[in-house]
């Protein structure tokens, strides 16, 4: 699942945040891409622009177009028959660019079997973050996006999941 | 002034101040589950991993007398809570919402089964 060389990988995504947040400041914009999602995710991503998340205080803004775009926000299990449209989104994006995979079946986990899909988008598309949940809630997208642009650390590689025996996490 | 402007002044601004700071909601969010390896038995680790419908469990030396794991994935788990509901006793919601990671390996993890050296 890995890809085989990590660490030329991490210091590119390295490299890439660092210019991204050089470069665009506290102006980010964002193109989605659903990719044969159930249309939660989406769900989850227009709240994102609501009265209570509202997302353009931190400078993100969601564009129509790819080629207005900095970050590809990547939804679903990546259907095969959507590879072409999802390449071509990809290249018509200009650079740098920050490619997030967001929810379960994004990120691999939910038609790993299904024979009409590839499974997850890195199969098609060089990933730089991943946003697990199903669906992340529009907090663990601010939390992403913030990833995404070098503003807040990921703290996950960090966590065990391994409860204390007196209770909590 | 108008009477909505006015009331918006008195009651305060609804946005959330995340990320700078916590927001209330996120205690009520569906998360995924923390075990306790000291109640997880290999029996109990496989009837997860079968109850699991996004394969996020699996095995790692399951040949092996000694010294298997549970690998957990993060990336692919959907909270919904179906590990909790069969082994409550091994398995509880981890409260972590902030899962965004920048390589996809930093996602899976190794959980230790009990009595079991790794």
């Amino acid at each position: 699942m890995n890809p085989p060389d990590v660490t030329a990988t991490q210091e590119a995504a390295t490299k890439l945040r660092e210019q991204i947040a050089a470069q665009f400041g506290r102006s980010l914009h964002i193109r989605t891409l659903d990719t044969g999602s159930c249309a939660v995710c989406e769900q989850e991503i227009r709240l994102l622009s609501a009265p209570h998340y509202d997302l353009h205080r931190l400078g993100f803004f969601f564009t129509p177009a790819p080629r207005h775009a900095d970050l590809l926000l990547v939804t679903g299990p990546m259907v095969r028959a959507f590879e072409v449209a999802a390449r071509k989104t990809y290249q018509a994006m200009p650079g740098p660019k920050v490619v997030v995979a967001t929810g379960a079946c994004a990120l691999g986990g939910v038609y790993q079997q299904d024979p009409f899909v590839y499974g997850q988008v890195s199969d098609v598309l060089p990933v730089d973050v991943w946003i697990p949940g199903c669906p992340p809630s529009p907090l663990a997208l601010l939390h992403g996006l913030s990833v995404a642009v070098g503003r807040l650390a990921a703290k996950v590689q960090d966590l065990t999941f391994i409860a204390e025996p007196g209770g909590g996490a | 002034m108008p009477l909505w402007f006015a009331r918006g002044l008195r009651r305060g601004v609804v946005t959330t101040r995340y990320p700078a700071r916590p927001d209330v909601s996120a205690a009520s969010l569906p998360t995924p589950p923390a075990f306790r390896p000291g109640a997880l038995t290999r029996d109990l680790a496989g009837r997860l991993i079968v109850t699991c419908p996004s394969q996020a469990l699996r095995m790692r030396g399951e040949g092996q007398a000694g010294g298997g794991t549970l690998v957990f994935d993060a990336g692919a788990c959907t909270a919904c809570g179906r590990c909790a509901e069969v082994a409550p006793e091994a398995v509880t919601a981890s409260g972590e919402f902030e899962l965004a990671a920048t390589t996809r390996g930093a996602l899976v993890k190794e959980i230790p089964l009990a009595g079991e050296t790794r």
